[in-house]
């Protein structure tokens, strides 16, 4: 059992920030999803958290303790890109896994992979990606390790298996595992995870508690008067994350108080006000779009 | 009787919220009656495929509201002391979610107390008329 506690970790390239100042702790026998765009750094947080890319400043730590073989040895890792062997067959993948891992069960990898309709006979090369990425999920999850880190494990699967991956994640975390993965599916993030965090060009966008995120984050709707309607004391206010005005239109994102922020708008004479609840996409996305094209349209008016 | 619950994860409602509400929703139409046992939190969690934490925390939700009970090592189940004490109050609970949801929506249509009050009592009038 493991809490991984991610501080201030940076990874550059030459003069390239894959990562910058990242921190975030991921609880014990929790699912942990990792959202962001594309070449957000997402995988290189999962390379750094196993030592695959050593970090240039920060740590990942494991119950306090900096990454060592015992701790390795308890981390299932499925890559993002196949690293199966072409030539080998999926029989001889699960011997390799056998001999190389202490934990692994060769009873619970035949079942996994016959779940998924994988033939044992089969060549690498023969399988298509989405049987790759369920070959690589199952011989991980038979390992029975206390970390899974997974990186798109449902890439290329059929919606019947994604469905399958997210139910043995499911299932590992109630037997105490901590999982952590990243998909581009919110969807699927927002059922299995508990815990999400964004990153966005390398920096933590958002972290914390799919549903708090959801009962703390609103979306204030209401129309002015006019065109030219100034918001007294709105502008600024903490409450508000965001601004956005079209026309008489005015979209407010706010954090907590909902209710108070839509009273105000009130007492300023705006009407048509409403309170919009914000599924994980829509977070996600205001989480990682520009702050400065809201400036922009805040001051607008 | 199997319990269905079923929950919308892409809606902005949190799911362990959702969960709550069918619940009571359940023990309010007496779907769910008292003594009977809830599945286990990682048969729901299994069953929705949902969180196993967020489960557990809408059981204990409801075990703090007095729906359910849970026996260490036994499961939860339907509280059976002053189940209709219970019934009312998860039926109100629905209920009141519901209305309050539907004034919110007309006042923010532009709709006057007075103008929202009369479209109440026609609702309750037509609804109740057999009791008249």
């Amino acid at each position: 059992m493991s809490t991984i506690s991610i501080k201030n970790l940076r990874k550059t390239y030459g003069p390239y920030v894959a990562v910058d100042d990242l921190s975030f702790e991921i609880p014990e026998a929790c699912v942990f999803g990792l959202l962001g765009p594309n070449g957000a750094g997402k995988t290189t947080t999962f390379k750094c958290m196993l030592d695959l890319a050593r970090a240039t400043s920060g740590s990942v730590l494991y119950d306090g303790a900096p990454l060592v073989p015992e701790t390795f040895e308890r981390i299932a890792y499925v890559p993002e890109r196949s690293v199966l062997y072409e030539w080998m067959t999926v029989a001889e993948h699960v011997e390799m896994q056998r001999r190389a891992y202490r934990g692994f069960s060769v009873p619970r990898a035949h079942e996994l992979l016959a779940q998924f309709g994988i033939d044992l006979r089969k060549k690498a090369r023969a399988l298509s990606k989405g049987m790759r990425t369920a070959t690589m999920v199952a011989l991980a999850i038979a390992r029975e390790s206390d970390i899974l880190i997974f990186d798109e494990p449902t890439s290329g699967l059929d919606p019947i298996n994604q469905r399958h991956v997210l139910n043995l994640i499911i299932n590992e975390s109630a037997r105490g595992a901590t999982v952590i993965f990243s998909s581009h599916q919110i969807g699927q993030v927002e059922r299995a995870a508990e815990r999400i965090a964004v990153i966005d060009r390398g920096r933590l966008a958002l972290e914390g508690a799919v549903d708090d995120l959801k009962a703390d984050r609103k979306i204030v709707e209401a129309i002015l008067p006019s065109e030219n309607f100034a918001l007294n004391g709105l502008v600024g206010d903490p409450r508000i994350l965001r601004l956005d005005r079209t026309g008489r239109i005015v979209r407010a994102l706010t954090l907590h108080d909902a209710s108070d922020v839509l009273a105000k708008f009130e007492a300023l004479g705006a009407s048509g006000l409403r309170i919009v609840d914000l599924n994980l996409e829509d977070i996600f996305l205001y989480a990682v779009s520009p702050a400065d094209a809201t400036a922009d349209v805040v001051e607008g008016r | 009787m199997p319990v269905v619950l079923t929950v919308d994860p892409r809606s902005g409602v949190p799911i362990y919220l959702q969960v709550i509400d069918q619940v009571k929703r359940s023990v309010a139409l007496g779907v769910l009656v008292a003594g009977e046992q809830l599945p286990t939190v990682k048969q729901l969690a299994l069953d929705l495929t949902i969180n196993p934490n967020t489960v557990a925390k809408a059981y204990r939700e409801l075990e703090r509201d007095g729906v359910i009970e849970t026996a260490a090592g036994r499961g939860s189940f339907v509280r059976g002391n002053g189940v209709a004490e219970t019934t009312k109050a998860a039926a109100t609970d629905v209920a009141r979610d519901a209305f309050e949801g539907a004034v919110r929506e007309a006042k923010s249509i532009g709709l006057s107390a007075e103008e929202i009050r009369k479209l109440a009592s026609a609702a309750i009038d037509r609804w109740f008329r057999e009791d008249a």
